[in-house]
Parts: C-alpha cells; sequence; structure tokens
C-alpha cells in the first residue's frame, strides 16, 4: 500500500492507474475545456458581454465630457423627477465621492447606447439592476483614469436602480442613481437645448452657488446670511444637506471687513479649497481632508467675494463663499 | 515550549510518534507549536470581529455605522485571511518538511526571526487599521489605490510578508538538505505538497512586496501617483495567492488526515503529484478572474487566463477530488473495513472530530466553494458575481468551510499528537464539526442567494436604506434573517474550538493511545504497514466514483443556472 507520509516505493511513476481514476480525468478534462468553449462561444453567439473601448483619460478629462454630456442632453420630467436625455447614443456616467454624476437618465427600449463608464477620484463600482426584477442586475468596475465604453440595450422598460459597489470610503453605501428605460415624446438636445445653465449662472455671485456648471448646485444655499456687526461668525464644514453630510453652513455669509470667520468641522472628509479670493488676500483655506472637531480661523481683512469648496464633495454642491463688506 | 507538551525527546532531541510512526525533533517541533498557537490567536481575535461584521449586515441587529463598521471589517479579513492561514501554513510547512523526513529544522534562528517580523506585522497591521482616521480609511482586504490608508498600515504589511518569506526559508533549507543527504530518494507526498505550497507561498508574498512597497512609497509621498490597474494587477498576486496557499496547504492536511485517522492510501502517486504540479504551474493566474470586470485588462487577457486556470488547477483541484476519497475507499476496503458501494465510508469514524471536520471539509469546499469559484470565474457570469454579497459568500465557503474547518480537523490533532494533551468536553469535540460547518455552510449559501438573485452588495454596512432614495434591497430581508441566526450558530461553532484548544493546553490530561482512539485504524497493523496486500489502484473506487459523478452532475447544473440568469439581464456589449 502507498502512505503519503513515506516515500513510494518502486518505480512509482509506472505503476498502472485505475480505470475509474482514468475516466475522471477524461471528464474532468472535458468539463474544462466545455467550460472555455462555452466562454469564447458567448462572446460571439450571447448577448452579455463585459467587453468595450478602453481609453486612458485623466479624471479631469472625463469630468469635462461629463458635463459637455449633461450640457447637451435634454430634460425630460417623469413623476416629478427630471432625467436626462442623451443627445445621440452616448451616455457617461462619472463616479466620485458618493454619487453617480450624469445620472439619471432616461433611454428608449430596443435602442443601442454606448455607457462611458469612469471615475473622479478613487475606484467605483457600477452596479445595475431592475427595480422589479433584482436578479437582473450586473456589476462593472470603474476605475479613475480609465475610460470603459460598453455597448448597452434594455428590452424591459422600468427602473433601473445603480449602486456603488466598491469600497469607496465611509460614504460608500450613499451612492446611488437610476436610469429610466422607456418610449417618450421627442425631447430637444443639443448645445442649445436645456437653458437652466444660463439661468442658474444669474444666481449671486456670478451663479457659484446655484449653477451646476462648477461641480453639482449647493441646494442648501437659500439667501446670504448677513452676519455685519457679529464679531466672530462660524461656517459649519460638513453639515446636513446637499443628500449627506456635503453641506457648508451657511452656504454664503456676509460679515465685515476685520471678522474673524471660525470654520468648524462637523463631519470627517472635507477640506475648504479657494476657487476664488480678492486680490491682496492672504487666506489659503484648509487643503488636507480634516475629520470632526477640526477648527481652523481667519481673520479675512480684505473686502471682497471668496469662494470655496469641499474638493471630494464639489459634485454634490459643497460650496461656499465668504463676502467681505 | 511554553510546558504544555507531555513528550520527551531522547538525546539527538528526537522522538517517535506512536500514532504516525514519524520521527519528530524537537527544533521543529517548538516551532509547529509557536506557530500554530499564534495562528489560533488569530482565529480567535478575527472571530470576536464576525459578530461584528455579521451583526451589522444583519440589520434587524444592525450593530455598527459605516466608520466602526469598515475598521472591524478590515480587522476580520487581515486576521482571518491573512494572520490565522499564513502562521497555520508555516506550521503546516514544518510539519511537512522536517516531521515528515524525520529531520531537525535547518536554520531554527531564521524561522525565530522570521516568527518575530510575523508577529510584529500582524500586531501592527491591527493597531494601524483600528487607529485608522480621516483622511485615511480602513484598507479592508485590498486597500485599492488612490483611496488611501495610513502609511502604518502598508509598512506593517511589508514587515509582515517579509517575515512570512524568513519563515518559509528553514523548510526551504531543511528539503535541501533532504536531498543532499538522499539524493536518490522521492519526498513522500505530504512533503512534496508541503514543497508545492511553499514555492505559491514565496511567489504570493513576493507579489505582495511588489505592491506594498511602491504603495508605501506612493502614501509617503516618494512616488506622485499609481495606476490603479497596476495596483489591482499585483495586488491580486499576494490577494488570491494567499488564498491559493490556504488551498494546496488544505489539501495536504486532507490526504493527511485521511490517512493517520482512516487508512486512506494514495491510489496513485503519479496522478496526485501531478495535479500538485498543476497548481504550481497554473494556480497563479487563477488569480486573474478578480479582474473580470474591469476597463483595464483586454477581453483577450482575460479569457486566456481564466481558461488558463480553468485547464490547470480546475483540473488539479477536481483530480484531488476524486484522488483523496479514493483513497479513503481503497485503503478501507483492503483493511476491511465497509463493502458494498458506501460501506467504507458510513463505516469511518464519523465521531473523531479530526475526521469529520475534514471529510466536512472536503465535500463543502468541493460544492460550495470550488465550484462557484469556477463560475464566477467565466468572463461573462462575472458580471453578475463581481463585488456582490455572493463573492464573500464563495471565499467563506473556501477559506472557512474548506481551509478552516481542515486546520481544525489539524489541529484537534496537533493537541493531541504535538502537546500530547487529550480534548477536554470530548461530547462537545464530537459535535463541533458539525455544528460549525452546518451553521457556516447556510451562512455561506444565504449571502450567495443574496448577492446573485438580489444583487446586495458587498462591503455595505445596510443596505434596507440607502440615503436619498426610496429603493432598497427590502426584498432580500427573509436570507438577511437566516444568515443572521445562522451566523449566531457558526460563531458558537468556532468559539467552541477555541474553547476546547484552550482548555486542553490549561487543562487536558495526557494523551495516550490506550485510552483514547484516533480514528479507526488499527496502529498495531499500521505501524508495519500492509505489504502483502493487493496493489491499491485494484481496489475497488465506485463509491468515489459516484460521488464524484454527482458532483460534476451538480457543477453542471449550478453553471447552467447561473448563465440562463444572466441571460436574462439586458444586452451588453458588442
Amino acid at each position: 500500500m502507498s502512505s503519503p507520509l513515506d516515500d513510494p516505493d518502486g518505480n512509482w511513476w509506472d505503476r498502472q492507474i485505475n480505470r475509474r481514476e482514468t475516466i475522471w480525468l477524461g471528464l474532468s478534462a472535458g468539463w474544462a475545456v466545455s467550460l472555455f468553449g462555452w466562454m469564447l462561444g458567448w462572446t460571439e453567439f450571447g448577448d452579455q458581454n463585459n467587453i468595450g473601448q478602453n481609453y486612458k483619460v485623466s479624471p479631469e478629462r472625463f469630468q469635462e465630457k461629463v458635463s459637455s454630456f449633461k450640457d447637451t442632453a435634454g430634460t425630460l420630467t417623469v413623476d416629478g423627477e427630471d432625467y436626462l436625455v442623451p443627445d445621440g447614443e452616448d451616455i457617461y456616467v462619472g463616479a466620485f465621492q458618493w454619487g453617480f454624476d450624469g445620472l439619471p437618465v432616461v433611454v428608449r427600449p430596443n435602442q443601442t447606447y454606448k455607457v462611458h463608464l469612469g471615475t473622479y477620484d478613487v475606484q467605483h463600482g457600477f452596479s445595475a439592476r431592475n427595480e422589479s426584477n433584482l436578479s437582473q442586475q450586473i456589476s462593472l468596475q470603474m476605475i479613475p483614469g480609465y475610460e470603459w465604453v460598453l455597448e448597452m440595450s434594455w428590452d424591459d422598460t422600468g427602473t433601473y436602480q445603480v449602486v456603488c459597489n466598491e469600497f469607496c470610503g465611509n460614504g460608500h453605501r450613499s451612492m446611488h442613481g437610476k436610469f429610466l428605460v422607456r418610449d417618450h415624446e421627442e425631447v430637444e438636445t443639443g448645445a442649445d437645448a436645456g437653458d437652466d445653465g444660463q439661468a442658474e449662472a444669474s444666481g449671486p455671485y456670478d451663479g457659484w452657488l446655484t449653477s451646476s456648471d462648477n461641480g453639482g448646485a449647493a441646494d442648501n444655499f437659500d439667501g446670504v446670511v448677513d452676519e455685519t456687526g457679529s464679531s466672530s461668525v462660524t461656517v459649519e464644514v460638513g453639515a446636513d444637506g446637499n443628500g449627506g453630510p456635503f453641506a457648508n453652513a451657511p452656504a454664503a455669509v456676509q460679515v465685515d471687513q476685520g471678522t474673524t470667520v471660525t470654520f468648524d468641522w462637523v463631519s470627517a472628509g472635507h477640506n475648504v479649497v479657494l476657487e476664488d479670493a480678492p486680490d491682496g488676500s492672504d487666506w489659503t483655506g484648509v487643503d488636507s481632508l480634516e475629520g470632526e472637531g477640526y477648527t481652523h480661523e481667519h481673520t479675512f481683512d480684505e473686502p471682497g467675494v471668496y469662494k470655496y469648496y469641499c474638493d471630494p464633495h464639489l459634485m454634490n454642491g459643497m460650496k461656499g463663499v465668504v463676502e467681505v463688506v | 515550549m511554553f510546558g504544555f507538551s507531555t513528550y520527551e525527546y531522547d538525546s539527538d532531541g528526537f522522538r517517535e510518534c506512536n500514532v504516525t510512526g514519524l520521527r519528530i525533533h524537537k527544533s521543529a517541533e517548538d516551532m509547529v507549536k509557536l506557530f500554530g498557537l499564534t495562528a489560533i490567536v488569530a482565529l480567535v481575535v478575527g472571530g470576536i470581529l464576525a459578530i461584528a461584521v455579521a451583526m451589522t449586515r444583519w440589520e434587524a441587529v444592525g450593530m455598527l455605522d459605516a466608520g466602526p463598521f469598515y475598521k472591524y471589517l478590515s480587522m476580520h479579513a487581515w486576521n482571518l485571511l491573512i494572520f490565522w492561514m499564513v502562521f497555520m501554513e508555516i506550521a503546516i510547512l514544518y510539519v511537512g518538511g522536517p516531521f515528515v523526513l524525520g529531520r531537525r529544522l535547518s536554520l531554527p534562528s531564521l524561522a525565530k526571526v522570521g516568527y518575530g517580523l510575523m508577529l510584529l506585522g500582524a500586531v501592527g497591521v491591527n493597531v494601524a487599521i483600528f487607529v485608522t482616521s480621516s483622511p485615511n480609511n480602513a484598507p479592508l482586504l485590498t486597500s485599492y489605490v488612490p483611496l488611501p490608508s495610513s502609511w502604518q498600515f502598508y509598512a506593517f504589511a511589508i514587515v509582515f510578508l517579509l517575515g512570512a518569506v524568513v519563515a518559509a526559508l528553514p523548510f526551504f533549507a531543511t528539503i535541501w538538505w533532504e536531498r543532499q543527504d538522499n539524493p536518490g530518494k522521492t519526498l513522500p507526498l505530504v512533503a512534496f505538497g508541503a514543497f508545492v505550497t511553499s514555492i505559491i507561498a514565496l511567489e504570493a508574498l513576493l507579489g505582495g512586496l511588489i505592491t506594498y512597497v511602491p504603495t508605501l512609497a506612493w502614501r509617503v509621498g516618494f512616488i506622485e501617483s499609481l495606476d490603479p490597474v497596476w495596483y489591482r494587477q499585483m495586488y491580486w498576486i499576494v490577494g488570491h495567492g494567499t488564498q491559493q496557499i490556504n488551498l494546496v496547504a488544505m489539501v495536504v492536511v486532507w490526504y493527511f488526515l485521511t490517512h493517520v485517522l482512516a487508512g486512506a492510501e494514495v491510489v496513485s502517486q503519479k496522478v496526485s503529484r501531478i495535479a500538485f504540479v498543476m497548481y504550481l504551474f497554473f494556480i497563479n493566474l487563477g488569480a486573474a478572474h478578480h479582474l473580470m470586470s474591469d476597463p483595464g485588462v483586454s477581453a483577450g487577457w482575460r479569457l486566456w487566463n481564466t481558461s488558463y486556470s480553468a485547464y490547470g488547477a480546475v483540473i488539479a483541484s477536481m483530480i484531488h477530488a476524486f484522488a483523496i476519497p479514493a483513497g479513503l475507499e481503497a485503503g478501507r476496503r483492503a483493511k476491511g473495513k465497509g463493502g458494498g458501494l458506501f460501506g467504507w465510508l458510513w463505516s469511518s469514524p464519523w465521531d473523531d472530530p479530526g475526521y469529520s471536520a475534514t471529510i466536512l471539509s472536503i465535500v463543502l469546499f468541493g460544492f460550495l466553494g470550488g465550484i462557484t469559484g469556477v463560475m464566477m470565474g467565466q468572463m461573462q457570469l462575472n458580471m453578475t458575481w463581481h463585488n456582490t454579497l455572493a463573492v464573500p459568500g464563495h471565499f467563506h465557503a473556501t477559506v472557512v468551510l474548506g481551509t478552516t474547518l481542515a486546520f481544525m480537523g489539524l489541529g484537534y490533532y496537533v493537541l493531541r499528537l504535538v502537546f500530547g494533551l487529550d480534548w477536554i468536553l470530548k461530547p462537545l469535540a464530537k459535535i463541533q464539526p458539525y455544528l460549525y460547518a452546518g451553521a457556516m455552510a447556510l451562512v455561506c449559501l444565504m449571502m450567495m442567494y443574496l448577492g446573485v438573485l438580489f444583487g446586495v452588495p458587498r462591503r455595505h454596512p445596510s443596505v434596507m436604506d440607502i440615503p436619498g432614495t426610496e429603493f432598497s434591497f427590502e426584498a432580500a430581508q427573509p436570507f438577511f434573517a437566516v444568515f443572521g441566526v445562522s451566523a449566531i450558530l457558526a460563531i458558537v461553532g468556532g468559539a467552541l474550538f477555541a474553547l476546547i484548544a484552550v482548555g486542553t493546553l490549561l487543562f487536558g490530561e495526557k494523551f495516550s493511545l490506550d485510552t483514547a482512539s484516533v480514528g479507526d485504524v488499527d496502529r498495531v497493523v499500521a505501524d508495519g504497514g500492509d505489504e502483502d496486500d493487493e496493489p491499491v489502484h485494484e481496489q475497488s473506487m465506485r463509491g468515489t466514483f459516484v460521488l464524484t459523478l454527482v458532483f460534476l452532475a451538480t457543477f453542471v447544473v449550478l453553471t447552467a443556472l447561473n448563465w440562463y440568469l444572466l441571460s436574462n439581464t439586458w444586452q451588453i456589449g458588442p
């Protein structure tokens, strides 16, 4: 007999193999070849192949592409919700911490679209499912620096829900987007479709807070808070708003020259990056991402408009203004 | 070491094991105890953290918020997938080398240095994860760039991997000296398998250094950026590679324990060794299945690598799936232990936890872990599995039902044969493998259902309320309930093992063959060998053949069902 703990005796290489073991070897090899053949065949005859063009593209460049996709898209309102109507067959989805830019989109059934997947910051996952049939679901990896273009076409109408399924930080679970598959009337698309861009640009501070041209619109903004006359003013960084803890509160504040403003972090993972400041200002903001409890103080001596934003949450609309008068 | 052992050594430092017949040197045995006990500590730590992870995902309990959940999930992963496994694997190398070959451990001081580095790395990684604070993120297992984790985490991971490489060197030296002393001799199968394990381990660990050293350099600002696609490809050399070590080490344990406890023989040295060599050549590329739904690698690359691993590593596993039960069947038939189709199986020592853990490990690894791994490794099917809860379902079936269960089986015999102590709470020890395996199998099945049928994502603390939308995965709630209850039972089963192990070390009585049975093999005969029997390959293997056909049929049906599900989704790709 043959123990696994002793060196085998004699010429073990030429010893006979049991007939059933030989048959099993043949079955195993046949099954492996079948699996491979099926997979190869599916690329020709199957309808689901995670194959598509892939480009190297910087996250900034990809963000511009998503912006121009949104600019040229029309708008369709269904049940009180606005959906982007793609101008042509291309759809751009840009994932960021923590949301999907370019969604929600409405597409027509049985028409082929090119879905461009990419991210603005870290790795994310595009995990989409038919809301009324959850097992109709697929997941695709989204990687910063890469744009993956996959053709897709839907037979079943309805709402498709998208969540992120690659860990992307503590707000991972809050990432959500959707698209709608349905027939709809013609919607005007193209460069001068949708006039909301211009309309929003008319808001205060050149539309910095109200427009979605630079990141998302700061939905928590409801007018400039007048703090002139106060000697000390506090702005909460990471307050609730804009779909999560993604707001600067107040979003815009007016203060007197020489006022000290305290930026008080009330949730983690935010910074205060300067978009614009008056000439002669010595304010540098806070470039590093800081956590709850962190504070930053600055005395504003130079009059003018200071625009700032939170880098990870620009797309959520986490923007702010300090106006010194 | 530790004063736990009841065995005494002769003046050369050797003793003979009266169960396995192995000649064991103190230098190797001390190290096996040290690495084995440390592994069990990691198992206990990881197991305690499993409570936090499972009870968060079962949202009826909803234990933790995102921040602590990701920390504990990361520590759960590192302690169980890396520390428990790699410490145990080094112990297995020292059993498969010095123990089986009857040699002292070469370069024992390197083993100690390696141990020190591994311990430092393991403690360091745990602390680094625990104190993670913004802007750093919990690394989970993968620490995909450019999401930053603390530089201390990467640094201690490097220290651990370096330590494991150093700790593997005494094993290589032992094999080298064996070959010098006995140039014409063939290594015993278990030593050969351990040797293959060690080479795969070295590949994985070096892959880890290639990944983490540049990542550390990036994190401290020495390198400006790292290509995330490059990171993913390099990372999975160690990420999956370490799990391949588990797999091969587990297979070695299967051969070892079925032989020692139930008289299994090797039905064909040639076939079993070829299967190990196939692992050596092919299994590392199996790691490519992590990149099946990635943009960064071409379809040709993905198809080739899945086929390569399917041809190579899957066939190798299917060979062992036949060879090990066939060895049991042939060995037991030859000893007259049961006839008929399955008599050899029914009559085997099911009340020996070492044996039952091994058999449960073989069956559950194959049916739940192996089949699912091959399915999600097919490029297109991967889309329905990728990053869903079904993925943890798969790897809990391989790593917990397969490897951990096999290592628990081995652990029972390390207590008896290395420490010389007999188990406390024997009636509980007898049921422990069944409780643990049964509950854990349900946990794995539920995770797979949740992932594939409901598309529930992995790595989320909650999926029942998604901020900013009405949509949620509420339909999946009943499956989560079964998952949660089974997880509690599985944790109780795991804790029972830890209790028996630690209790035996502290209060166990001296183990003696006169008072305790080891499997159901007659030691007097086994010792002398039974050369007069007919050759092993002439024994009937019809029972095994039927079992493996059932396995293949299950494999085919499950694969077909998964492709059917995929074909029901919308059209994707050219």
